[in-house]
């Protein structure tokens, strides 16, 4: 499957917050309640369209808990996206965002797109984090921002094709260097060869999506 | 670029760095112009930029149950992620794609995380387990006259990942345990 460009995504945050969940509902649609801790890395990909570009998303879902913390930033080198992933019903993961950030920005590239993502908006009764304290940290330190659920699916894939609009958005006004692998970004192949990479765990085409969804 | 496509066969002393050694000895190939393997094809294919050096061992599997029936196929690989360390620190797990088959990285586990045990030496089985308690067993795919060459590469890659570990006090061939509570799982968790 050709492709026009392939963007590395990473997605961080504590453990619990769904990280693993809102990989599994944007790559295979569907969500699963019981989800073993995430070791080390998971990978996922999916092809979307931007601007009637095919682009692939290397999503690498890395663990959120502290004790392999120390080994998965290692991994955060030539992501062009991060999704930043906090639970809207646990507070304690919106106060450690500040720690995430640091170690994003501090292990790659300074054009990296950080989507912030308060995520399990559908336990609204639970909510413990506002909107609009979401909204704020996003403002404060220039990231965009979105509550998800990866339980319903509301906003996932705004979540994601929002942050490759962006980086898209970054290539065309010259701000991404699409040659220096940094960055996070590769050209794709010309054309379809039988040695390369099995283009993903599920791919799709997505249609260019609104940045605004209501759903949430 | 280092190639390390499988650890020397001969046996060797825990105390020296051989199967599955990365620094002492240059990781030379039993068969030297043996080609890589689907796994060190797949990440040199260009998508996986940081994984694109990193010296491999790897061999195909399949998945099967403790009881010996088989389901997915599954790539597995043993890697370094610094030529400098003396053993491979990461496990790679690679299986083919719903979609159309090809070869697909799931995961990149650092071993600390992971044991490897031989599961069943007679039908060349591993054990496969992390410390979250999943596990699953794999079965070794390979050419009846190199199976048993290359299953005992593994067991050798093993023995020196378990005598080199802290943890070890881990007996290297594991029993069954009435009172083990893991079970089977699919490495491919997410397909």
């Amino acid at each position: 499957m050709t492709y026009a460009y392939l963007f590395k995504y990473i997605i961080i945050g504590d453990t619990g917050v769904g990280k693993s969940c809102l990989l599994l509902q944007f790559t295979d649609k569907r969500f699963q309640p019981v989800h073993d801790l995430t070791i080390g890395v998971e990978f996922g990909a999916r092809m979307v369209n931007i601007d009637g570009k095919q682009i692939k998303l290397q999503i690498w879902d890395t663990a959120g808990q502290e004790s392999f913390r120390s080994i998965t930033r290692s991994y955060y080198r030539g992501a062009a996206g991060a999704l930043l992933v906090y639970d809207i019903t646990r507070r304690e993961t919106f106060n450690h965002l500040t720690s995430w950030l640091e170690d994003a920005r501090q292990h790659s590239s300074s054009n990296m797109v950080i989507m912030l993502i308060g995520n399990k908006s559908d336990l609204e009764s639970r909510r413990d984090v506002k909107r609009e304290e979401g909204e704020a940290f996003a403002r404060e330190h220039g990231l965009i921002f979105m509550e998800t659920s990866a339980k319903t699916a509301c906003n996932v894939e705004e979540a994601f094709i929002n942050t490759a609009k962006e980086i898209y958005r970054k290539i065309q006004q010259g701000l991404f260097d699409v040659h220096n692998e940094a960055n996070g970004i590769k050209i794709g192949p010309q054309q379809c060869i039988s040695t390369s990479v099995g283009p993903s765990a599920s791919q799709r085409s997505s249609r260019d999506m609104g940045s605004d969804s209501g759903c949430c | 670029m280092k190639r390390w496509h499988e650890p020397k066969p001969a046996p060797s002393g825990a105390s020296e760095a051989g199967p599955g050694g990365m620094a002492e000895r240059p990781p030379v190939p039993a068969c030297p112009t043996r080609r890589p393997g689907r796994l060190q094809r797949h990440l040199l294919s260009g998508e996986f930029d940081q994984l694109r050096d990193l010296p491999i061992f790897e061999s195909n599997f399949v998945q099967v149950t403790r009881l010996g029936e088989v389901a997915n196929k599954v790539t597995m690989g043993v890697a370094a992620s610094s030529p400098a360390l003396e053993l491979p620190d990461l496990l790679l797990l690679a299986g083919p794609a719903k979609e159309n088959g090809r070869l697909q990285l799931f995961g990149l586990f650092p071993l600390q995380f992971v044991q490897l045990f031989v599961h069943d030496e007679s039908r060349w089985q591993l054990k496969v387990k992390f410390r979250t308690g999943r596990a699953f067993y794999l079965q070794l795919r390979a050419p009846p006259e190199t199976r048993d060459r290359k299953f005992g590469q593994w067991v050798r890659l093993l023995y020196r990942l378990r005598f080199h570990s802290a943890q070890g006090a881990v007996p290297f061939t594991q029993e069954y345990s009435a009172l083990e509570d893991d079970k089977d799982e699919d490495p491919r968790r997410r397909v």
